[in-house]
C-alpha cells in the first residue's frame, strides 16, 4: 500500500493536494522530532495520558473498593456505571472546555472519566471473585484484619485490576488524543488539527504517522509490561 | 475488612435498596445541581435550572427544530453501519476462516483498533469534504473494528467437525460460509454491529462537532459557541437517550434473532 500510494502521488495519478507520499510524510515528521516541536507536543500528550491515568487509578481503584465493599451501593450504582460506560459521553467535551477553558486540564478531566470506569468495574469484579477459601485460610491462621488485606487480598485481585488498569490506559489515550484533535489543544492532536487547518496536506500525513506510531508504541508497551507483571 | 457490608447503617430501612438508593443519588445530584446554579458559587452559568434544559429537551421533541440535523447525523450513522457491516462481516469471515491469515491479519487490527479514528477525520475531509460523506466515513471506521474482531472470535469458536462435515457433503465456499460459518457466528456478529452502532454514533458526532454543516454534533458546538448552556445539555440528554433506546433495540432484536449474541461489552474502546 505504500508502494502504491507513493507510486500514485510520484506519477501524478493522485494529486498531492490530497495525498502526500510516504516518504515526505516521514522526512515532514523526522524533520518536527528533530528541529521541530514533534518531541515538546508529544511529551505534553504523554504528560496529559500520565495524569489521567493517575487520577483514574486512585480515585478508580477507591471507588471499586467502596462499591465491594457496601454491597448496597455497588448493586445500585452498577446501572449507573453501565450507561456511563456505553455512552457517548466524549460528545459531552464542549461542558468540560466551559468548565476548564480551553486548556489540557479539560483533557485531562474527561479523559480521566474514560479510565475511571473500566477501572471501578474491574477492581469491583476483582474483590467479589476473590477465592473464598482464601480468606477462610487466612483465617484459620488468625491473620490480623491489615494481614488479610496486605498479604491475601491484594495479591489475589492485583491481576484483574492491572487488567482494568490496561483498558483504561487504552481508553486514556484515545480520549487524549481526539480530544487534542477535535478541541485543538494540548500536544500531538492539536498538532495534526493545525495543519489540517492550514491545508499544509504533507503535515497532517506527518502529524496522523506521528499519531499512529504513539498510539501503537503504547499498545506494545502495554502489553510488554503485562507480560512482565504476570511473571 | 475481608467481607462486603449488605446494608447502609445511614439510610433508613425503605431506602436499604437499589432502587432507594438510585432514587436518592438523583435526588441529590439535582438538588446540589440547582444550589449550584441558583446561588452561582462555582462556575457561573454551567448549571442552568434543570427545569429549563427539560423545557428545551421538550421543544426538540415536539417541534421540527431538529429534523434537518437528525436526518443528516441518522443518514451518517446508518451508512457508517452498513458500509462497516458490509465489509467487516465478510473480512472476518474470510481473516477468520485460516488460522494462517488470523496470525497476520489479526495482531494489525488489534493495533489499528487503538488508534483514534477521528484523528484520520483531515485525510476524509481532503478526499471527500466537509459533507456527510466525510462524518460517514469515520463512523464506518470506527464501527468496522468492532464488527471484524468479533466476527473473528465468532469465526474461531466455529468447531471444524461443521466445516468438515460440509466439506464432506461437497458444499462451495460460498456454501459453507453462508450455512455453516454465518448461522455459527450469528451472536458474535450481532454483537459486534451493536457495539459498532456506538462506536459510529461516537465517531460521526465527533466529527460533526470539528467541521460540519448540519448534524446533532455541529449543533452542539453551535449551542457551545453561542453559551447556551441549557440547549446544549438538553441536546446531550436527547443524544444519550436516542443512543440507550437504540443500544436497547438492537439489543432485544438480536436476543430474539440470536440468544448468544453477548450484551456485556461496550462501544467506548473504538471510536
Amino acid at each position: 500500500m505504500v508502494v502504491i500510494a507513493e507510486s500514485a502521488v510520484r506519477l501524478g495519478w493522485i494529486s498531492s493536494f490530497f495525498l502526500a507520499a510516504p516518504t515526505r510524510a516521514v522526512i515532514v515528521l523526522w524533520e518536527q522530532i528533530v528541529g521541530g516541536s514533534a518531541l515538546w507536543l508529544t511529551g505534553i500528550t504523554l504528560f496529559e495520558i500520565a495524569v489521567s491515568l493517575f487520577i483514574s487509578t486512585v480515585v478508580g481503584v477507591f471507588a471499586g473498593f467502596l462499591l465491594w465493599r457496601y454491597k448496597l451501593i455497588g448493586n445500585s450504582y452498577e446501572m449507573f456505571l453501565a450507561a456511563l460506560f456505553s455512552s457517548p459521553v466524549i460528545l459531552a467535551y464542549p461542558i468540560f472546555l466551559v468548565t476548564f477553558g480551553r486548556t489540557s486540564a479539560a483533557v485531562i478531566a474527561l479523559s480521566s472519566i474514560f479510565g475511571l470506569i473500566p477501572i471501578i468495574i474491574n477492581t469491583k469484579g476483582a474483590f467479589q471473585n476473590v477465592n473464598p477459601i482464601l480468606l477462610q485460610v487466612g483465617a484459620s491462621m488468625n491473620v490480623t484484619r491489615k494481614q488479610m488485606f496486605r498479604y491475601i487480598l491484594v495479591p489475589a485481585v492485583a491481576p484483574t485490576i492491572f487488567s482494568g488498569f490496561r483498558l483504561a490506559l487504552t481508553y486514556i489515550l484515545k480520549s487524549v488524543l481526539g480530544l487534542e484533535y477535535v478541541a485543538q489543544v494540548g500536544g500531538v492532536g492539536m498538532w495534526l488539527s493545525d495543519a489540517a487547518f492550514k491545508f499544509e496536506v504533507e503535515e497532517v500525513y506527518a502529524g496522523l504517522l506521528g499519531t499512529i506510531m504513539l498510539s501503537i508504541g503504547f499498545l506494545y508497551l502495554i502489553d510488554r509490561s503485562e507480560v512482565l507483571f504476570r511473571k | 475488612m475481608s467481607n462486603p457490608r449488605q446494608n447502609l447503617a445511614l439510610l433508613p430501612a425503605q431506602f436499604q435498596t437499589p432502587f432507594g438508593v438510585q432514587a436518592l443519588t438523583l435526588f441529590f445530584v439535582i438538588a446540589v445541581w440547582e444550589l449550584i446554579g441558583r446561588t452561582g458559587i462555582l462556575f457561573a452559568g454551567l448549571f442552568p435550572p434543570i427545569l429549563e434544559i427539560l423545557q428545551s429537551l421538550w421543544t426538540y421533541i415536539a417541534t421540527p427544530i431538529m429534523l434537518p440535523h437528525l436526518k443528516a447525523s441518522l443518514y451518517e450513522v446508518g451508512g457508517a453501519i452498513a458500509l462497516a457491516a458490509l465489509s467487516g462481516i465478510p473480512l472476518g469471515i474470510l481473516w477468520g476462516s485460516r488460522s494462517s491469515w488470523l496470525e497476520i491479519v489479526e495482531p494489525l487490527i488489534l493495533y489499528a483498533a487503538v488508534v483514534p479514528k477521528i484523528v484520520i477525520f483531515p485525510v476524509f475531509i481532503l478526499f471527500l469534504g466537509i459533507d456527510v460523506h466525510s462524518k460517514l466515513a469515520v463512523g464506518a471506521i470506527a464501527a468496522f473494528f468492532p464488527i471484524s474482531l468479533l466476527t473473528i472470535a465468532g469465526m474461531r469458536e466455529v468447531k471444524k467437525v461443521y466445516v468438515d462435515v460440509a466439506r464432506t457433503a461437497g458444499a462451495s465456499a460460498y456454501q459453507i460460509a453462508t450455512h455453516v460459518y454465518l448461522p455459527a457466528i450469528a451472536g458474535q456478529v450481532f454483537t459486534g454491529i451493536r457495539i459498532g452502532m456506538g462506536a459510529a454514533v461516537t465517531g460521526a458526532l465527533l466529527a460533526e462537532t470539528k467541521i460540519a454543516k448540519a448534524g446533532l454534533g455541529f449543533m452542539i458546538v453551535e449551542y457551545y459557541g453561542q453559551f447556551r448552556i441549557a440547549d446544549m445539555y438538553a441536546l446531550l440528554l436527547f443524544i444519550f437517550i436516542l443512543a440507550a433506546l437504540a443500544n436497547w433495540a438492537m439489543k432485544a432484536l438480536f436476543a430474539r434473532l440470536s440468544p448468544s449474541a453477548r450484551a456485556s461489552q461496550d462501544a467506548g474502546m473504538y471510536f
